[in-house]
C-alpha cells in the first residue's frame, strides 16, 4: 500500500467533507470511493473496522473514521490533518449561511418556512431515535438504561454528563452481577 | 470568558456523545437551557440547517451553535472543542486496539452509552415537540409528515421540503 503525503490526505478529506450529506453511514461509501478504490491507501476491511469502532466511540462518527484513517496512514499529524480536512468545508458553508440567515430573519416567508421545517426536525429526531433504538436497546438492562435516561432528562432536566455516568455505573454493575450469576 | 465556557461545553459534548450527530442534541439542549445562547426554537433551526447542508451533521450543528454566541470566533472554538476529544480517544484506541476491545470495563461502558444516548435524544425530541407543536396548523403539518415516515424514503430533504411548503400554505389560511 502506498502512503499519502499530508497535503493529499488533507485534500481527500476536504473533498469528502463537501460530498458528505445526510451523515451516519454515508461516510462508508464515500471513503470507499475516495480512499479505498481511487487511492488504495487502506483496504475495505480496514475501513469497515474503523467505521464500526467509530460508531461505538464518543464523537462525530465521520470525524472519528477520518481520524482512524489519518492516524493509521500518517500518525498523529495525519490524524490532525484529516480532522481539519473534514471540518473545513462544513465550517465555511455554515458560517456563510448563518451570516445570511441572520440578516433574513425579519422576512415572514422565511419564518413560515422554518415553522414547518421545525416540525420536520421533530420527525427526523423521531427517526434517529428509532434507528438508534434498534442497535442499542437489545435486552432488558439496556431497556432500563433507555427508560432511566429518558425520564432523568425529560422530567428532571438532569445534565447529560450525570445521566451517562449513572448509565456506565449501572452497566458495569449489571455485567458484574451477570458474571457472578454465570458461575 | 464566554469562549472558555463555550470550549468546555463543546469539549464535554465531544467526549460524552456516542452515536453520531444526533447524539450531540441532548448536550446542545442543555447548553440552551443553561446558558441561553440560543432558544429551543433556534435549536430546531440549527438542526434543520445542519441536516440539509453538506458535512457531518454534528460538525454543522456545533459550528452554527457556536456562531450564535460570538460569531465566527464562536464557531471556531465550538467546532475545534467538539473534535478534540476524538483526536485523543482514537489515537489511544488505535494504540491499544486489541486490549481495548477485550477489556471488561470498556465493553460494559460502550454497552451502556448507546441506550442512554438514545433515551436522552428521545427526551429532546419530546421537548421540541412540546414547543413547536402548539397549535392546529403545526399539528396538521406533524400529522402529514408523520404519515410520510410510514412509506417514504428516509431522505431528510423530503421532510424539510414538505414541511416548508405545507408551512407556507397552512400559514396563509390560519
Amino acid at each position: 500500500m502506498n502512503k499519502p503525503s499530508l497535503i493529499e490526505l488533507y485534500f481527500v478529506f476536504l473533498k469528502t467533507g463537501i460530498e458528505l450529506l445526510g451523515g451516519g453511514f454515508v461516510i462508508v461509501p464515500l471513503l470507499t470511493k475516495n480512499i479505498v478504490n481511487k487511492k488504495g491507501w487502506i483496504t475495505k476491511d480496514d475501513l469497515m473496522k474503523y467505521y464500526a469502532l467509530s460508531q461505538s466511540l464518543p464523537g462525530i462518527i465521520a470525524v472519528n473514521t477520518a481520524t482512524f484513517v489519518g492516524y493509521n496512514l500518517r500518525g498523529k499529524t495525519g490524524a490532525l490533518i484529516s480532522i481539519l480536512g473534514i471540518i473545513t468545508s462544513p465550517f465555511i458553508i455554515i458560517c456563510a449561511i448563518a451570516n445570511i440567515l441572520n440578516q433574513l430573519t425579519n422576512l415572514t416567508i422565511i419564518e413560515d418556512i422554518f415553522y414547518g421545517v421545525g416540525i420536520a426536525v421533530i420527525i427526523l429526531v423521531y427517526l434517529a431515535v428509532k434507528e438508534m433504538w434498534e442497535f442499542s436497546v437489545i435486552d432488558f438492562p439496556s431497556f432500563v438504561i433507555f427508560t432511566g435516561a429518558f425520564c432523568a432528562s425529560f422530567f428532571f432536566n438532569i445534565s447529560p454528563v450525570w445521566i451517562i455516568a449513572g448509565a456506565i455505573l449501572y452497566g458495569i454493575l449489571i455485567k458484574i452481577a451477570g458474571k457472578w450469576a454465570g458461575r | 470568558m464566554i469562549l472558555l465556557k463555550l470550549f468546555l461545553e463543546f469539549f464535554k459534548t465531544g467526549l460524552f456523545s456516542v452515536g453520531g450527530g444526533y447524539a450531540t442534541m441532548p448536550f446542545l439542549y442543555e447548553i440552551s437551557n443553561h446558558y441561553g445562547w440560543y432558544t429551543l426554537k433556534e435549536l430546531g433551526d440549527i438542526v434543520a440547517i445542519s441536516v440539509i447542508t453538506p458535512g457531518p451533521v454534528g460538525i454543522n450543528m456545533a459550528t452554527y451553535a457556536g456562531f450564535k454566541t460570538t460569531g465566527i470566533t464562536g464557531s471556531i472554538v465550538a467546532t475545534l472543542a467538539l473534535v478534540l476529544p476524538s483526536y485523543f480517544i482514537i489515537i489511544l484506541v488505535s494504540k491499544l486496539l486489541k486490549r481495548f476491545e477485550d477489556n471488561f470495563y470498556v465493553r460494559s461502558t460502550l454497552y451502556s452509552l448507546k441506550p442512554a444516548g438514545c433515551g436522552m435524544l428521545a427526551a429532546v425530541g419530546l421537548h421540541l415537540a412540546k414547543t413547536n407543536i402548539s397549535d392546529i396548523p403545526s399539528f396538521i403539518i406533524f400529522a402529514v409528515l408523520f404519515y410520510m415516515t410510514l412509506d417514504f424514503k428516509r431522505n431528510p430533504l423530503y421532510f424539510f421540503l414538505a414541511g416548508g411548503i405545507i408551512g407556507i400554505i397552512v400559514k396563509m389560511y390560519f
